[in-house]
């Protein structure tokens, strides 16, 4: 009796993280293959707006950047964490937010964006702001 | 007990989402009690807070370990290995539902609904992680907190 409770915990607990998976495949943002124009804007600190257009096949916003990294003057530097790519310096202008909350906020097409770069996916026409932001 | 928590964390930082703090804040309740791991998770909290400052994060980290200790509580009759793995299992699996709480507060339902689907696959990675290390280590560190409980008239 109690092994197959243990059993059914086991089995549900499969279950839960297979629908999980699915719930993931369905709503997920789905990158689009083939070739994209794009135009990144940078906002920095100052207000000063530098703008790049990239023609690329890149799936996600960071393969763009990386791309922009090696043909323009663009740079950009961040950590790897259980959420995802956290940008904190871009053309060389830091956001420390421990220090004064400042922080790179991305937007996609003038909205807020709802995933980090690493996970943005990549549609032709699409505009990209990198805004340097205080909380 | 904070320190074996906070060291055990950030030995395991190069594998997001596999972690020993699920693991022995599941051994903690049954070994020591709720208040002294309630207690030890509080302590956690501020010295995180204390590493890291202050965010979003902090919110939800302040209720979601509440939320394992409630699971262990509630099932502390069983002795099974397998069945606390399946419970850390289950956390492992949820946690990104409990963290985006604190979104939904923020941005609605629509902001926590796509935080939490881009996350499942750490989800996933936890669940996986936190059953297998729970399903290894519970007889052996169980036994040994047992001891030093014992021992230390705890």
């Amino acid at each position: 009796m109690k092994n197959k409770k243990i059993i059914t915990v086991v089995v549900g607990l499969l279950v839960a993280a297979l629908a999980m998976f699915g719930v993931w495949r369905t709503f997920a943002p789905k990158a689009a293959g083939g070739y994209k124009q794009v135009v990144v804007h940078v906002i920095d600190d100052a207000g000063a707006d530098t703008s790049y257009a990239e023609k690329t096949d890149a799936e996600y916003l960071s393969e763009v950047m990386d791309e922009l990294a090696e043909k323009f003057d663009f740079s950009y530097e961040g950590a790897t964490s259980e959420y995802g790519l956290f940008i904190d310096t871009i053309n060389g202008v830091k956001a420390d937010y421990d220090k004064d909350g400042a922080y790179w906020a991305i937007y996609v097409n003038d909205e807020y964006g709802q995933y980090g770069a690493d996970s943005q996916p990549v549609a032709d026409g699409d505009v990209y702001k990198f805004v340097y932001e205080k909380y | 007990m904070t320190a074996v928590l906070e060291v055990s964390k950030h030995m395991l930082d190069a594998l997001p989402n596999i972690e020993l703090v699920s693991f022995l804040i599941i051994v903690y309740t049954m070994c020591f009690g709720v208040r002294k791991t309630l207690a030890t998770i509080y302590l956690y909290v501020l010295a995180e807070c204390m590493l890291f400052g202050f965010g979003l994060w902090s919110v939800s980290y302040l209720y979601v370990w509440d939320v394992l200790v409630l699971l262990v509580v509630l099932f502390k009759k069983s002795e099974s290995a397998l069945f606390f793995a399946c419970i850390s299992g289950a956390f492992g699996l949820m946690f990104g539902a409990l963290c985006a709480i604190v979104t939904l507060v923020i941005g609605g339902w629509s902001m926590a609904f796509t935080w939490w689907v881009a996350g499942i696959p750490y989800d996933l990675v936890h669940c996986f992680g936190n059953f297998f290390i729970c399903l290894l280590l519970y007889t052996p560190v169980r036994r040994g907190l047992d001891q030093i409980r014992r021992l230390s008239h705890l």
